[in-house]
Parts: C-alpha cells; sequence; structure tokens
C-alpha cells in the first residue's frame, strides 16, 4: 500500500476531535472513523497512521480497533450488509434473508464480491429485534421488516449508489400515546 | 486508631491500604490473579472478592449499635467487592472465603467461569507447579463444571517477539502483561485485542514483542500463557532446586533465582528487592545462565610446548604456580583483580599476593559509555566494580595495564577476559608467563600459560557490591567435584536431589566442574610455599575484611541475609587495605 497520511483538512478535523478530550486516547474512537471514512477500512497500516498522528502507541490503537467489529480490519465492498441473525431475526427469517442474499450476489457470508461492492456479514443483535428481520448498511441506515423483495431492491438500489433512506420507526407504545394525544 | 474488623478479627492501622495487600500483609490469604503490587489495580479478574461492610454507629452518642441478640449491626455493602481495589476505612468489616458463604461461592464461580474456556493442561503446560491458577482452583475452585459445550481455542505458540511465546488459549485476560509494558518498561508494546471470549494479549501488527525487559511478563503472568521462549519445556519446576543469587552481567546487581537440575543453572528468574529492582530483571541477564554451564574450565590448563594447552593434574598445577612464583622476583609480578569477581576472591587474591611481595592489585573496569538504560541496565558490565574500588584496588586503564604488562615477568589474572574486551592484546601477554584463574574458556585462558579453574558465582557464597555501594550475597547453587550438597549447609536441596542417588539416570557426573573457590586454591598454593594463609569459609574472610576496611564495618552475611544486601557508606574515599 502506498504512503499513507491525513490531509490538513483532516488533521484539522482530528485537532478538533482531540479537544473535546481530556485525554488523546480517548480520541482513538472517533479518529478511527475519520480514517475508516477515508479509506474503507483500518487495516494495520491505517491503525499505525492513527497511532502516529495521535502519538499513541500502535498497539493500544489495535487494541481499540479490534475490539470493535464496526472498524474493518481488512478492506471490504463499498457495501457492507450486516445481516442480523440474532434470537429475533432468526425467527423472523434472518437466515433465509441471508441465504438469499448469498445467492443473489454469489458469495458467501464474510466474503466481498469480485467487482468489491458488496460485503456480507452474519451479525449480533443490532437492537432492531422489533423490526426482525434487519440488516445494517455499512454501519449506517438499517433496514428494517426485510423480505426477499425488499433486499433485492436494497441490492438493486446500491448497485444504482442510491443508499436507502433512514426509517424513523415509531415504538407501539408511542403510537398509542401519540393517537391519545391527537 | 482506625479499626477494621476481617473475619471477626480487629486489626488497627494507619496511613492509606487496600483490602487484599492489607490481608496479604497480616498473613491472611485471598485469592487473586490480576492485582500485582507494583502496578495499578484493574481489578479485572474478579478472584478476590470479600463481603464488605461497616459496623452502623450512632450518630449521637459514636456507641455501636446493637441487634436483639447484643450483636453490633453490620450494614453490608450491597455487592461484594474486589479486595484489591477496596480501601480500608475505619470501622470497616470484612469477611473472606473464610468466615462467608457468600464470598467464598463468588470465588468457585469465577473460578468456573476463568476456566471455561481454559484448556487445564496442566500436565503438558509449562507453568504447572507454579501456576496460580493451578493452586487456586485445588483450593477455592468448584468440584466440577457446568460448561458442556466445546471450549474456544485462541491461538497457540505465537512467537510475540525474540523471547517470549504466548499460548493465548491459557489467557485469563488479567492484563498484568499489558500494564507492565505500559507502567513498568513503558514499552507500550503489548494490548488486549478482540473481545469476550476470544480476547488475549498481542503486538501491533507492526511491532514484535522485543522490549528489553520482555521476560518479565512471562514471570507475573498467573498461568502459562506466556512462557520463556528459551525455557519451556526444558524442566518441570518441582525438579529444580531455587538459589537466592545476585546478577553478574550488570552493575545493577539484580537480585535474581537460580534454577538448577542436575547442577546445571536452567533458568535466572528475578527475586524482589525494594532496594534495588522490584521485582524485575532484564532479559539479557537471565542468559547469564549459559556461563555457568557451558564452556566452564574444569580442571587446570597449562602450556607445555609452543601454544599446546593440555590439561593437567591439581598437584601439577600447583607446583608449577609455585615455581614460577620462587623463581621470579616479587616486584616483577603483575596482579589483576576483577570487578566481574567477587569481593572476596579479589581481597583474598591481593592479600595472598601482597603477602609474598607483590605490589597491589590492578583493576581495569568494563563501562561501556552509553550501554545502560534509566531502570535497571547500567553502563557497567560488571557486578563488583565498587568492590574493587573499596577494597583499594588500582583502577587502571588500558594503556596503564598494557604499560604494566610489559614490565611484568609474571602476571596473574582474576576471572577477567581482558582480551575480549579489548583491555589488552593477546601480543601485549606473550612475554610474560601468565596465570589466568578463571571460570570459562575465553581468548584470556588461550593466552594463558596456566590456567586455575575456578568456581562462578552459581558456586559460591560470595559478595559483590552494585554500582549504588549496596553489598549482596549470593549461595552456591550448584555442586563442583569437590562440593556435596547434602554437606554444605548452605545449599538447598531440590526433589530431585532428596530422592535422588548417583545411580538414577538423570544424574550426571558431567555437570560437575573440576574447580576451587579462589581461596582454597590460595590454601594449597599457600601450603606449598609456606606461607602463613588459611581460610576455611568465604564468611571467615568477609569477617576479616569487615574487621580490617572501614567501608565494611559490620558487614557480614547474616546481615546481608537478613537485611537483602548492605548499603556501604561509599563516599568514603580512602580505603586502607593492609
Ligand atoms: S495455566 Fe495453570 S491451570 Fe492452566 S493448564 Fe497451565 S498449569 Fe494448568
Ligand atoms: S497473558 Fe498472562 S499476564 Fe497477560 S493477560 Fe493473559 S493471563 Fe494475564
Ligand atoms: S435479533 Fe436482530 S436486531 Fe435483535
Ligand atoms: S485481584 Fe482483585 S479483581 Fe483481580
Amino acid at each position: 500500500m502506498a504512503e499513507l497520511s491525513f490531509t490538513q483538512e483532516e488533521l484539522d478535523e482530528i485537532e478538533k476531535i482531540k479537544a473535546k478530550f481530556p485525554t488523546v486516547k480517548a480520541a482513538t474512537l472517533q479518529v478511527l472513523w475519520v480514517a475508516q471514512r477515508k479509506y474503507g477500512h483500518v487495516e494495520p497500516e491505517v491503525q499505525q497512521l492513527v497511532a502516529e498522528t495521535l502519538d499513541l502507541p500502535a498497539a493500544h490503537v489495535h487494541g481499540v480497533a479490534s475490539f470493535y467489529t464496526q472498524y474493518y480490519k481488512e478492506e471490504m465492498g463499498k457495501f457492507v450488509l450486516d445481516v442480523c441473525t440474532c434470537l429475533s431475526c432468526q425467527l423472523c427469517g434472518g437466515y433465509e434473508i441471508l441465504h438469499h442474499l448469498e445467492d443473489e450476489l454469489g458469495i458467501k457470508a464474510g466474503e466481498t464480491t469480485d467487482d468489491g461492492m458488496f460485503s456480507i456479514q452474519e451479525v449480533e443483535c443490532l437492537g432492531a429485534c422489533g423490526y426482525a428481520p434487519m440488516l445494517q448498511v455499512t454501519n449506517g441506515v438499517y433496514v428494517n421488516n426485510l423480505t426477499e423483495e425488499k433486499a433485492d431492491e436494497l441490492i438493486k438500489n446500491l448497485r444504482e449508489g442510491r443508499m436507502p433512506e433512514f426509517e424513523s420507526m415509531q415504538m407501539p407504545k408511542l403510537e398509542k400515546r401519540n393517537q391519545a394525544a391527537s | 486508631m482506625p479499626e477494621v474488623f476481617i473475619d471477626g478479627k480487629r486489626y488497627e492501622f494507619e496511613g492509606d491500604h487496600m483490602a487484599l495487600q492489607y490481608m496479604l500483609d497480616q498473613g491472611l490469604e485471598v485469592p487473586f490473579f490480576c492485582y500485582h503490587p507494583s502496578m495499578s489495580i484493574p481489578a479485572n479478574c474478579r478472584q478476590c472478592m470479600v463481603k464488605a461492610g461497616q459496623y452502623m454507629k450512632n450518630d449521637e452518642t459514636g456507641e455501636y449499635e446493637l441487634d436483639e441478640e447484643g450483636e453490633r449491626k453490620i450494614r453490608w455493602f450491597p455487592k461484594l467487592q474486589t479486595s484489591c481495589a477496596l480501601k480500608l476505612s475505619d470501622g470497616m468489616v470484612i469477611q473472606t472465603q473464610e468466615t462467608s458463604d457468600e464470598a467464598e461461592r463468588a470465588q468457585k464461580d469465577t473460578l468456573e467461569f476463568i476456566l471455561a474456556n481454559h484448556p487445564l493442561d496442566c500436565p503438558i503446560c509449562d507453568q504447572a507447579g507454579e501456576c496460580p491458577l493451578q493452586i487456586q482452583t485445588y483450593k477455592y475452585g468448584p468440584e466440577g463444571s457446568r460448561f458442556e459445550v466445546k471450549k474456544v481455542h485462541k491461538p497457540k505458540r505465537v512467537e510475540l517477539g525474540p523471547r517470549v511465546t504466548l499460548d493465548a488459549e491459557r489467557c485469563i485476560n488479567c492484563t498484568r502483561c499489558v500494564r507492565f509494558t505500559e507502567e513498568i518498561s513503558e514499552s507500550h508494546q503489548l494490548t488486549i485485542v478482540s473481545r469476550g471470549d476470544k480476547n488475549y494479549p498481542i503486538t501491533a501488527p507492526s511491532e514484535t514483542f522485543d522490549d528489553p525487559y520482555s521476560l518479565n511478563t512471562v514471570d507475573i503472568c498467573p498461568v502459562g500463557a506466556l512462557t520463556s521462549t528459551d525455557f519451556r519445556f526444558k524442566a518441570r519446576v518441582w525438579e529444580m532446586n531455587q538459589t537466592p543469587s545476585i546478577d553478574i552481567s550488570n552493575g545493577k546487581g539484580c537480585n535474581v533465582d537460580l534454577w538448577t537440575r542436575d547442577n546445571e543453572v536452567l533458568r535466572i528468574t528475578p527475586r524482589q528487592n525494594d532496594h534495588v529492582n522490584d521485582y524485575w530483571m532484564p532479559d539479557e541477564s537471565r542468559n547469564a545462565y549459559k556461563l555457568f554451564n557451558e564452556n566452564r574450565v574444569s580442571r587446570p590448563f597449562i602450556k607445555l610446548d609452543g601454544d599446546n594447552q593440555s590439561n593437567s593434574s591439581w598437584n601439577n598445577a600447583i607446583e608449577t604456580f609455585a615455581e614460577v612464583l620462587e623463581a621470579n622476583d616479587s616486584s616483577d609480578i603483575l596482579l589483576i583483580g576483577s570487578p566481574h569477581a567477587s569481593v572476596e576472591e579479589n581481597y583474598t587474591f591481593n592479600k595472598f599476593f601482597n603477602l609474598l611481595g607483590a605490589p597491589n592489585a590492578r583493576f581495569a573496569t568494563h563501562i561501556i559509555d552509553g550501554y545502560g538504560d534509566d531502570f535497571l541496565i547500567t553502563d557497567d558490565q560488571a557486578p563488583n566494580t565498587s568492590g574493587c574500588r573499596l577494597l583499594n584496588l588500582d583502577e587502571s586503564s588500558s594503556s596503564e595495564l598494557k604499560t604494566a604488562v610489559s614490565q611484568a615477568k609474571v602476571v596473574i589474572t582474576l576471572g577477567d577476559d581482558l582480551i575480549d574486551r579489548d583491555v589488552l592484546s593477546v601480543s601485549d601477554l606473550e612475554d610474560p608467563y601468565v596465570v589466568s584463574l578463571a571460570t570459562n574458556h575465553n581468548e584470556m585462558t588461550k593466552a594463558s600459560d596456566l590456567v586455575i579453574p575456578i568456581t562462578c558465582v552459581a558456586e559460591h557464597a560470595a559478595s559483590y557490591v552494585n554500582i549504588d555501594g549496596r553489598i549482596q550475597r549470593s549461595f552456591p547453587a550448584k555442586e563442583t567435584k569437590y562440593s556435596n550438597r547434602r554437606l554444605n549447609l548452605e545449599m538447598s536441596e531440590g526433589r530431585l536431589d532428596r530422592f535422588g542417588t548417583n545411580f538414577d539416570n538423570w544424574v550426571n557426573e558431567d555437570n560437575k566442574v573440576d574447580c576451587l573457590p579462589v581461596w582454597e586454591f590460595l590454601n594449597k598454593l599457600a601450603e606449598r610455599l609456606g606461607l602463613e594463609f588459611e581460610y576455611r569459609h568465604s564468611r571467615e574472610i568477609m569477617t576479616e575484611i569487615s574487621e580490617k576496611l572501614d567501608t565494611f564495618a559490620d558487614v557480614s552475611f547474616e546481615r546481608m541475609d537478613e537485611e537483602k544486601g548492605i548499603q556501604l557508606p561509599i563516599k568514603q574515599s580512602k580505603v586502607e587495605q593492609k
């Protein structure tokens, strides 16, 4: 990999992040995000860059990066589909969705398509059990109440560069309250 | 004075204390893994749980509140506490596993949890025999386990660095090793990666664990996760002898233990001494053990024709030595003492030849400028430079020594490889008759006409004055051809020594070196020369030194043993020796 570096703009952003915390160590998480946004992953070289930029031990940054699955320790596809197969999702067809996506994209969970567009991962509960089954796109938007059709639609949209909208889900209780209030 | 009640017994304390350390200081026992007295307290193993609370006092009267039965009422803290992180306060009540079923149960459960994924391969584990996990499971652990699923297997045999190998499976994530690199050696090379049942310590991908103090993590790892690449699988600890000694590869004089089996030193580990090295020692000093086993001078060597050295008998060596001394004028003798040899060796060496009329011994320091760090590695490569100075040997530079050698007819040196460390060259030693009292074969012994094998630090009781002026001593750990574990009351005996015989196949006579302590050899030489000179023990030599030299006043082996070494008034400038 070529020599990595942050642009002046990014460095300014990092300075701002550092200013928010009493210790530099605490800025590690956010600066790793800056790096991942830039490179799409935090491979060891990227971790090294973060460590050097923050003047922290490389081991510390590595420890943080490896603790959170949301940081990609290897190169991933442009869109990472985290399909939940934890209990609620599993009962509501999480595995069916996962396998459907696998078939559609011609890869297995944990793999990336040849064109570098998609990666699929099987993940644990993302806290959206009420709208199971669900998946998350590249650590971002949740796509809830999945059906095979909805999944196909998603793939199609992503291929065309259209990210799904953020869906606001209402808690049943809230609905009731809102009804009562209106 | 503030008071605490531990398992129903009252203790008074002063100052700040953490409950666990306080209880350990009182000789009480609470099992623990992650706590280490020299490092921060993360309280992450949860093994040291106790039940704690406070006696209730009436605010107005200051009297204890009593229940119906007249017992003092206790307000228990809502949950069990990790005693390592629990600060003692006045009136605190603590129940350990001895009196509280709850604490006992918690410790059992924690152990069951720690062992959920621990391989429990004690029979093939390097830590077995000195493993806190093994011991505490035996004492406090559950009878069985409720875990029936397959264990998680973490990486095995990971070479963290040149000297440390990790078996991540056995790691219990106490973080001691990580904290060591952060807080003690400050290399920050280790971190815990991943999480939950998959986590283990490792370096960043771009780094290797080459911290000059890396092996200390092996010592403090409470399980067999971190092992010394050099020592692993060499011996089981219960077959070994542990003998207190001093590191001789460095001026700091770290306190160490020599671990021997069948008369070979197999490893060196640090021994705690707050005045010198706390619990630590540098990696490089641990390599010194090879010097004690390998390449030893065994039986005297003598040059008969040309440069051919051959083994000789002790009688022949003594006779030859005596003849050389008799044939030469005493003023033509050059004595070279050694900062690598002990106080007793340098003293008797100098005294003996002084008695014959030879001039005072010289010595050359072995200092490499800039070699040291600010921790336990010093510029001084020798263990006893201060000792030589305090004995008033003449400190000489390389050129001064070269001149002295060129003027001498007989050069007698004490255990110091002056050629290898570039003080003298082989050609300097061509003309005079050279006698070396030496422990190991090296360039110096090769260039010598007569080589007398002497005991090394692992074979004798002797003292060394470290760079800070602290005099500390060694104990014999290995037998020589002439010493015997059973008869030498200072020598420790291991299981194999106690229950083995010379006919057992694990006993190897070859591991006993044919050598003598310097003073014992000089006794024999004195007898031949008709000189009044006799010592029966190095203890006796130290007694004499302490009587003759003010700096060593009141120094004795007994005091060194009791006080873990004695600080000498090293500032004293003039030291007389007669
Ligand atoms: S670390 Fe201790 S308990 Fe674990 S396998 Fe080794 S000896 Fe047994
Ligand atoms: S390797 Fe040993 S010292 Fe390090 S965290 Fe694991 S158990 Fe603790
Ligand atoms: S089980 Fe899928 S989000 Fe919780
Ligand atoms: S020793 Fe107290 S929690 Fe580990």
